[in-house]
């Protein structure tokens, strides 16, 4: 036993600074895995850091359902807001751009620059809407390989991502084994169980149901706004925990001298106050469409495939992988987690399963924590 | 290097030595991974290390060595009857919570099963109860009672009789004396400090 092992520091780290996003377009028409094609496809994107002269340290960030390619940096020198990832990404942190050229696009179907429902169909001049082509995250994947090809790189270093993200990245890694160096899959699953698929349903009734949705057709401009933001508050419930939410909010009231004066369905717990917040500020920066879209593609995810048996679907998996499940995550709960591991160490693969205990649901893998950090940095650099 | 280590070393050349190039081994309660680390590096094996602490399960991850976090009867249960060439349990039997289940559900997953375990027979063992009224307090066990993990302490004879009530067949033996390097020829139970068992079905 090696007991003069230190537990790994987090070092010094310096930030990505100001970026700039990309768009990468291919004019050719793109088929989807159902049969459907749009003309031309745009993906919008970023990176940080270099790509060397063997183009062999590109990192492909994958982000979740309402993620997208902003995941390090600021735009701007006043904008206080960072990329989704930032404390992962950037010059010695754990994800180091000073070694590694970091990629992360917004998915195909995505409402952040990338081709989508919201997008304009250029025969047409109209948003493809609910005309856009049923989506897979296999269809998001071929799309990022046609990025990666433009980029001129054969095979990642790393995929990683969590959520759809890690969707994406076991995606990668079953479909494509040659492009994929290693990967990372967060708080992710083989597929969805009957209570993901049943609130991501409730979430897509609560926007088909707002008269305000009218069939997808809903003008430039406009949302369905009722129904999206509910959808939101309810999914946003799932990324989160029992224990954390207790801790975050528990029975806290949003203003104790006002409230003689509240009317029955005010905000009266601070809880509501924090979830109607949540849904009212998705509904300004996310289109109802796309999140209809984007939920079905996750609900259709099936690792398992038409054998039913991952252990047949996971074959073809040759890169050694991390997958990471997260104690508190009651979405993608650790066993969905395990699944895929087990399955990997019975066909023979180089996998390895970690659970991190953290009371954070299913954002966990979102949240700076020190165990995080070195598995992620241990795993990146391990012989 | 620190003493403990050197110590270890010598159980893992035991260990090695029934291990041909390879194969496929699965160690229960891998540690840090060293083990398995010098089983790569020797016989070329697919391993894969299981642990509950989350600090050693990442020291085997920056060794290279595949792990798995978590139970060790849970991941028993996922795999198939001789889905490995062989088991290891090293120094873990007397921390499990079920070990006549666990050791059981080892032999049915590996083909053969390694078992590494502390005589709780050994001499100086004995003589600290009956002298002093205490448990032996070394470089092995270096933490009073209530700084560790609950443990179900079992000597040579009582994990022989085991074997032979569950008719578990014991291929070799190897017994290490108290300083962990020397082998010991004689009087096991009394003057083992290691002993290393090869079991099959």
């Amino acid at each position: 036993m090696n007991d003069s092992e230190q537990p790994m520091q987090i070092s010094e780290a310096g930030e990505v600074g100001i970026v700039e996003y990309q768009d990468f377009v291919s004019a050719q028409p793109f088929q989807f895995e159902s049969g459907g094609t749009i003309p031309e496809l745009t993906l919008r994107y970023e990176t940080y850091g270099h790509l060397n002269a063997a183009k062999d340290n590109a990192v492909l960030i994958c982000h979740a359902l309402t993620g997208n390619h902003h995941a390090a940096g600021v735009y701007s020198m006043d904008e206080r807001k960072q990329g989704w990832w930032n404390f992962m990404i950037g010059p010695g942190k754990p994800i180091d751009t000073s070694k590694y050229f970091v990629i992360c696009s917004n998915v195909l179907g995505g409402c952040s620059g990338s081709t989508g429902p919201e997008s304009t169909h250029p025969g047409t001049g109209k948003r493809y809407n609910q005309d856009f082509p049923k989506l897979t995250v296999g269809d998001m994947v071929k799309a990022q390989v046609l990025l990666i090809d433009h980029l001129g790189i054969d095979q990642l270093h790393c995929v990683i991502g969590g959520s759809m993200g890690g969707m994406q990245t076991m995606q990668w890694a079953t479909a494509f084994p040659d492009r994929v160096g290693s990967y990372i899959a967060l708080a992710c699953c083989a597929r969805h169980h009957a209570q993901a698929i049943a609130f991501n349903d409730t979430g897509r009734q609560a926007i088909i149901s707002d008269p305000a949705w009218m069939q997808g057709d809903y003008p430039d401009g406009e949302q369905p706004a009722q129904g999206l933001s509910v959808a939101r508050m309810m999914a946003h419930i799932t990324y989160l925990s029992e224990a954390g939410m207790e801790a975050r909010f528990g029975r806290k009231r949003r203003n104790q001298e006002a409230h003689e004066h509240f009317e029955n369905f005010d905000v009266e717990f601070e809880v509501e106050s924090y979830l109607r917040y949540q849904g009212q500020a998705f509904v300004s920066r996310f289109d109802a469409n796309t999140y209809l879209c984007l939920t079905k593609a996750l609900d259709r995810f099936d690792l398992y495939g038409e054998s039913g048996a991952l252990d047949e679907t996971l074959q073809s998996v040759t890169a050694p992988g991390l997958v990471v499940g997260f104690t508190s995550d009651w979405l993608y709960p650790p066993q969905g987690n395990r699944d895929l591991v087990e399955a990997l160490l019975r066909l023979g693969k180089d996998a390895s399963y970690v659970e991190l205990e953290m009371d954070a649901g299913h954002d966990s893998f979102l949240l700076c924590s020190p165990k995080l950090d070195a598995l992620i940095r241990c795993f990146l650099a391990r012989k | 290097m620190n003493p403990g280590s050197k110590k270890r070393h010598v159980d893992f050349q035991v260990i090695a030595q029934w291990v041909k190039p390879g194969d496929r081994v699965l160690d229960l309660g891998c540690g840090r991974g060293v083990l398995l680390e010098y089983l790569q590096q020797t016989k070329s094996v697919y391993a894969v290390g299981v642990d509950v602490e989350f600090e050693k399960v990442l020291s085997c991850i920056k060794r290279g060595v595949i792990a798995y976090h978590g139970d060790v009867k849970t991941i028993l249960s996922r795999f198939d009857a001789d889905s490995f060439d062989r088991v290891i349990f090293s120094r873990s039997v007397d921390l499990l919570d079920e070990p006549d289940h666990i050791l059981n559900e080892g032999l049915r997953v590996g083909k053969r099963v390694t078992v590494g375990f502390v005589n709780h027979g050994f001499w100086k063992n004995r003589v600290n109860y009956l002298l002093r009224g205490r448990h032996s307090l070394n470089e092995v066990y270096p933490k009073k009672w209530y700084e560790t993990h609950p443990t179900n302490p079992f000597s040579i004879h009582e994990f022989d009789s085991f074997c032979e009530a569950r008719a578990i067949t014991v291929k070799d033996r190897a017994y290490l004396q108290g300083d962990w390097r020397q082998t010991c020829k004689s009087w096991p139970n009394l003057r083992a400090g290691y002993a290393i068992y090869d079991l099959a079905k």
